[in-house]
């Protein structure tokens, strides 16, 4: 027995765990070394306590209880079981044990055996443990990338928090489901799974970048960039993909916009013809837009030119003094700069464009020259097409209103032929007459020849002139005498209808700078309308009079008649090109003639005259401005 | 019986050309006269006086075709030659139906003209012999009695004397009397000369 009574002294002393020995009162009979060193206690001071001293509370409070109810009802909370509490040391100092507790059977009344292990390094070291995941987790969470993890079926095995916040659902909603079946539109499912089965098939494993699309909860489509990685356990096995995933949508967007509002711009300005340019007066750098290429001529892969060598190169060699004029201009004094020019491309083609220039100061303090060069060459070309074309519609008016008035004009001609005819004739026979002629009749005879030839001569200059002049000239001249050319012209349409030209004609009007035969086309226009007016009202007074008087600043002339005058519906339309009262009537006549005295910086329309009929009016400034 | 010597009457309103043809006929010794317009002429215009008028078609106030139609209304029978001018030929063939001598077209060579006033001046004068004759005709057929006159109006309608005296319910012999008195009071010589004698008389009425 002693052998074994000793066995048992060296296993208590060997032991690592705290052993200690309590009576069913919890009075400590046995106390080993690892127990001493554990709680601070000699083993002569421990024997003899209560067990209840060893406890934190409220173990040591209720250690009474626990042994009596478990004398009392048999019912063990803790015998063979094993915990963990806290237990106290000699000092009062707390530290977790874990505590198995034993009955010394054959005793009456029944003893305990229990079992201490200090825990306090495998607390710890779990404790780190769970604050290293939870720390994990944390970056999972605060990355602002959407971390996924699949398994090899495609099953969502981790989501951190914020592809719950893309995605709209919770880890736990998404965790064990099919991530494609969840998460990929349908329409995208199959081949997003195609590419995720050959992508774990792979033997590389590469990471792998692309965007997808994905649907919310909310129906709503995100367009994610995903880097990927294969997953793979100890052994190497696939396991599944961890995907990082970025949500783009806005990005894209973003720059789809960029892109549009670039390309947008791009187009507008080669719509508009308009390049533009920047110096950095900094660094002498310059950069232009794709349509300053376009403009200039000059293959986009060139380098912009530099001031100089843009003058050089590019400036119509007639246009670059004036340019370099202007440019300094703006540099020292004006800041700004606007000047039409013409360039020449390297093809040798002349563009008209129009110029312009300001400086601007950078946020980032470097002072720029922004400018557009903008060509206006077919707007140029244009406005001289328009010219042309209204001059020559001018001259189309005017040789269909000599068609109209050919009888008449016919008839004006004819009359001084006719005359000369008849007096050649009678000429010859009063020399043939029995005794010769009288002399001083014959003499009489050749005057009025002459008179007559020179009467048709005139009717011809005067339709001549009319007629043939295609282009627009300013000269100096006095309206008087045009209106006295045109009663000549107008006369002869107005005989035949039995009606009179009266003038009345201011006298020292000052002169005037125009084109006489635009202007003669004018009032012979009016005339013949008046003409025609009165051809539809036979009880009117059978005259037109053509009156002009010196207004502020310009002469004024007027076309009278007394016919019917003009209907608000007629009046409305009056100027509308093709718009005509007249059964052959081309409707051009007033459009034209009002297009050439606004030409003329004059102003063209009509009132009532008093007492009944028509009066139409233009007004012609003394001083001509600059015409074409 | 020539009377008063046939004057062309030149009617138009350009001053040169009038004068000019004054001087024209003139110089072929044709009286003329001058009007500068439509109611000029008419204003100093005696009816009674032989000749033919030279008319410009287009002319103000009252044209060449108005003074024409005016002339026709008041049975002037004053013949008119028409000058043109060239695009005036729609308005002289109206004129020519209305009952123009000619026209012709300015300028003209002196000879027509001369030749189509000539032609002018004779139909007047034809036109006024033809007057008188017919107021012989018809004074001659005054002098015939009611019962004559009928006789004169079934012959000359080519009826036979037996027939006319079953018509007038007389004897033959007496239309044979009858006949005989009107040709004799109305001289004719023959039946053929009686019909065309009662044709002249019928002309313009």
């Amino acid at each position: 027995m002693t052998q074994a009574a000793n066995d048992l002294q060296a296993v208590l002393d060997a032991a690592v765990d705290a052993v200690i020995v309590i009576d069913h009162r919890g009075q400590i009979s046995t106390f080993n070394h690892a127990a001493e060193r554990l709680f601070g206690y000699a083993a002569a001071e421990a024997i003899g306590l209560n067990i209840a001293a060893l406890m934190a509370e409220p173990h040591g409070v209720s250690h009474d209880n626990y042994v009596r109810s478990y004398l009392e009802t048999g019912r063990a909370r803790i015998i063979g079981v094993g915990r963990e509490v806290w237990a106290k040391r000699r000092d009062g100092s707390l530290f977790p044990v874990a505590l198995s507790v034993g009955q010394i059977h054959g005793e009456e009344p029944p003893r305990f055996v229990g079992f201490i292990h200090d825990v306090t390094l495998r607390r710890a070291a779990t404790e780190a443990l769970r604050r290293e995941r939870d720390r994990a987790q944390h970056y999972l969470d605060l990355v602002e990338v959407m971390l996924l993890a699949v398994d090899l079926r495609g099953s969502i095995t981790l989501i951190n928090r914020k592809g719950e916040e893309i995605i709209g659902r919770t880890a736990d909603e998404l965790v064990g489901h099919d991530w494609f079946e969840q998460c990929i539109p349908e329409e995208d499912r199959l081949e997003q799974r195609r590419r995720f089965e050959a992508s774990l098939a792979d033997p590389r494993g590469a990471p792998a970048h692309f965007e997808t699309t994905i649907v919310t909860q909310g129906g709503q489509r995100k367009l994610i960039a995903w880097n990927v990685t294969t997953l793979r356990d100890d052994q190497g096995m696939v396991i599944g993909q961890l995907s990082s995933g970025e949500d783009v949508t806005e990005r894209r967007r973003a720059e789809a916009a960029l892109q549009r509002s670039e390309a947008l711009l791009r187009s507008a300005q080669s719509i508009a013809h308009l390049g533009t340019y920047e110096i950095n007066l900094s660094t002498d750098q310059v950069a232009w837009s794709t349509q300053m290429y376009e403009i200039l001529g000059r293959s986009a892969s060139e380098q912009p030119l530099k001031f100089e060598a843009f003058v050089r190169e590019c400036v119509h060699p007639d246009d670059r003094v004036r340019f370099e004029r202007e440019w300094r201009l703006f540099r020292e004094s004006t800041g700004r700069l606007d000047v039409e020019m013409r360039i020449v491309r390297p093809d040798g083609a002349v563009r008209f464009v129009n110029a312009l220039a300001a400086v601007q100061r950078r946020p980032d303090a470097w002072a720029v020259i922004t400018g557009t060069l903008h060509d206006v060459t077919e707007r140029q070309l244009a406005e001289q097409d328009a010219r042309l074309g209204q001059e020559r519609l001018t001259h189309v008016a005017r040789l269909s209103t000599m068609g109209e008035m050919a009888t008449g004009l016919a008839h004006e001609i004819n009359q001084p032929l006719t005359a000369i005819a008849t007096y050649a004739q009678a000429g010859v026979r009063l020399m043939d007459a029995p005794g010769g002629a009288d002399l001083v009749e014959l003499r009489e005879v050749l005057v009025q020849i002459t008179n007559q030839s020179l009467r048709a001569g005139e009717v011809i200059r005067r339709l001549r002139a009319f007629v043939k002049h295609k282009g627009s000239k300013a000269e100096t001249l006095q309206i008087n005498d045009l209106v006295e050319d045109v009663r000549v012209l107008a006369e002869t349409d107005a005989r035949l209808h039995d009606i009179r030209i009266l003038l009345d004609l201011a006298p020292d009007l000052p002169t005037i700078v125009a084109d006489s035969v635009q202007l003669q086309q004018v009032m012979l226009n009016l005339v013949r309308n008046a003409i025609d007016a009165l051809n539809e009202k036979p009880d009117a007074p059978r005259r037109v009079t053509i009156r002009t008087y010196h207004i502020e600043d310009g002469i004024e002339v007027e076309v009278i008649d007394r016919a019917h005058g003009i209907a608000d519906h007629v009046a409305a339309n009056l100027f509308n090109p093709f718009y005509t009262t007249k059964q052959n009537g081309t409707g051009l006549g007033l459009a034209i003639s009002r297009s050439i005295i606004t030409a003329h910086k004059g102003k063209l329309g009509h009132r009532q005259t008093p007492g009944g009929g028509t009066t139409f009016y233009f007004t012609l400034p003394l001083v001509q401005g600059e015409r074409r | 019986m020539k009377e008063r010597p046939a004057t062309v009457f030149v009617v138009d309103d350009d001053d040169a050309v009038r004068t000019s043809l004054r001087l024209l006929l003139k110089s072929v010794g044709l009286p003329v006269e001058t009007h500068a317009s439509a109611q000029d002429f008419l204003d100093g215009h005696d009816a009674e006086r032989p000749g033919c008028l030279v008319l410009d078609i287009r002319m103000p106030g009252m044209s060449g075709l108005e003074l024409q139609e005016h002339l026709n209304r008041v049975h002037s029978m004053i013949p008119i030659v028409f000058i043109t001018g060239h695009g005036d030929v729609p308005m002289a063939v109206e004129a020519m139906q209305h009952g123009a001598v000619d026209f012709i077209q300015k300028p003209f060579r002196d000879q027509d003209l001369i030749d189509r006033i000539n032609q002018a001046l004779e139909k007047d004068q034809q036109n006024r012999d033809g007057l008188r004759e017919r107021d012989v005709i018809r004074a001659r057929m005054e002098t015939l009695t009611p019962r004559e006159r009928e006789v004169l109006d079934l012959v000359t309608r080519g009826k036979a004397n037996k027939v006319i005296a079953g018509d007038l319910d007389v004897s033959q012999r007496t239309v044979e009397i009858h006949r005989a008195r009107v040709m004799e009071k109305m001289g004719a010589s023959s039946l053929a000369h009686l019909v065309r004698m009662v044709i002249e008389a019928g002309r313009d009425h």
